[in-house]
């Protein structure tokens, strides 16, 4: 009985958006790190999203969406001269993150107005079960 | 020489006329398989109805559980467990309808004359 029709998609859809918006935040936090377990400076995670078919019993197969795979950006990040850096290096430059600030609030945003769009599906989903109800009324 | 001239009485007696034939009726739904009858229910309606009440309190248990775990801070899946409570509560308004719907036709059947 799945009584607000779509919501698993809107629940996948908003779980895919929060997952990038997390992104972003650590995106953002570590625009200035430049030591990392792995080695080397920080490099800026990318989100890609993936189509997901739902199949349901009686109802038409719907897509929802998922996070496939959180990758890094191959680009290479800033050489800034910085002897006095404790990682810089022989020549006294240092690797700096690829981070760029404005790249990171453009996907804030995005992501941001995803997410309420989303929700307004919920709201809307609700209130129109809710108008439903009072047919009988 | 007019179009309506141009038919021959041979012609028109060759129409099919079924519709205006009361040994041919048309057909709208299928009748009853035995009279007024219908065929027995597959399940009785106790048992719908029981189902759609254990449905209804299955959907609160599962938004109680998924709250639990957002409040405790095992999961931080927030939309699901509001998506879940107002699911839950669209559940509860059905079933309140339902019900009010079976005392109505409860109290029409006490006040019919006998």
């Amino acid at each position: 009985m799945n009584l607000i029709s779509g919501v698993d998609i809107t629940s996948g859809a908003l779980t895919a958006q929060k997952i990038r918006l997390d992104i972003v935040a650590q995106n953002i936090a570590n625009a200035q790190t430049t030591r990392t377990p792995e080695g080397g400076p920080y490099k800026r995670k990318i989100v890609s999203f993936e189509n997901e078919l739902v199949k349901r019993a009686g109802g038409s197969p719907l897509q929802t969406i998922s996070v496939s795979s959180i990758s890094a950006d191959k680009a290479p990040g800033q050489a800034v001269y910085n002897p006095q850096h404790p990682d810089a290096g022989p020549d006294g430059t240092v690797q700096m993150p690829n981070v760029n600030l404005a790249f990171e609030m453009v996907d804030l945003i995005t992501a941001s107005r995803a997410y309420e769009a989303n929700l307004s599906v919920v709201k809307n989903s609700r209130t129109l079960a809710m108008k439903t109800l009072e047919i009988g009324k | 020489m007019s179009v309506i001239g141009s038919i021959s009485p041979a012609a028109i007696n060759a129409l099919p006329l079924k519709g205006l034939d009361p040994a041919h009726k048309p057909v709208i739904a299928a009748p009853l398989p035995d009279g007024m009858r219908l065929a027995q229910p597959a399940a009785n309606f106790g048992s719908v109805l029981e189902g759609l009440v254990s449905t209804v309190a299955e959907k609160q248990a599962t938004s109680v559980d998924l709250t639990k775990q957002v409040l405790l801070g095992n999961n931080d899946q927030l939309h699901q467990s509001v998506i879940a409570m107002q699911e839950a509560s669209v559940a509860f308004s059905l079933m309140v309808e339902v019900r009010n719907k079976l005392v109505e036709s409860y109290q029409e059947l006490m006040r019919m004359q006998v």
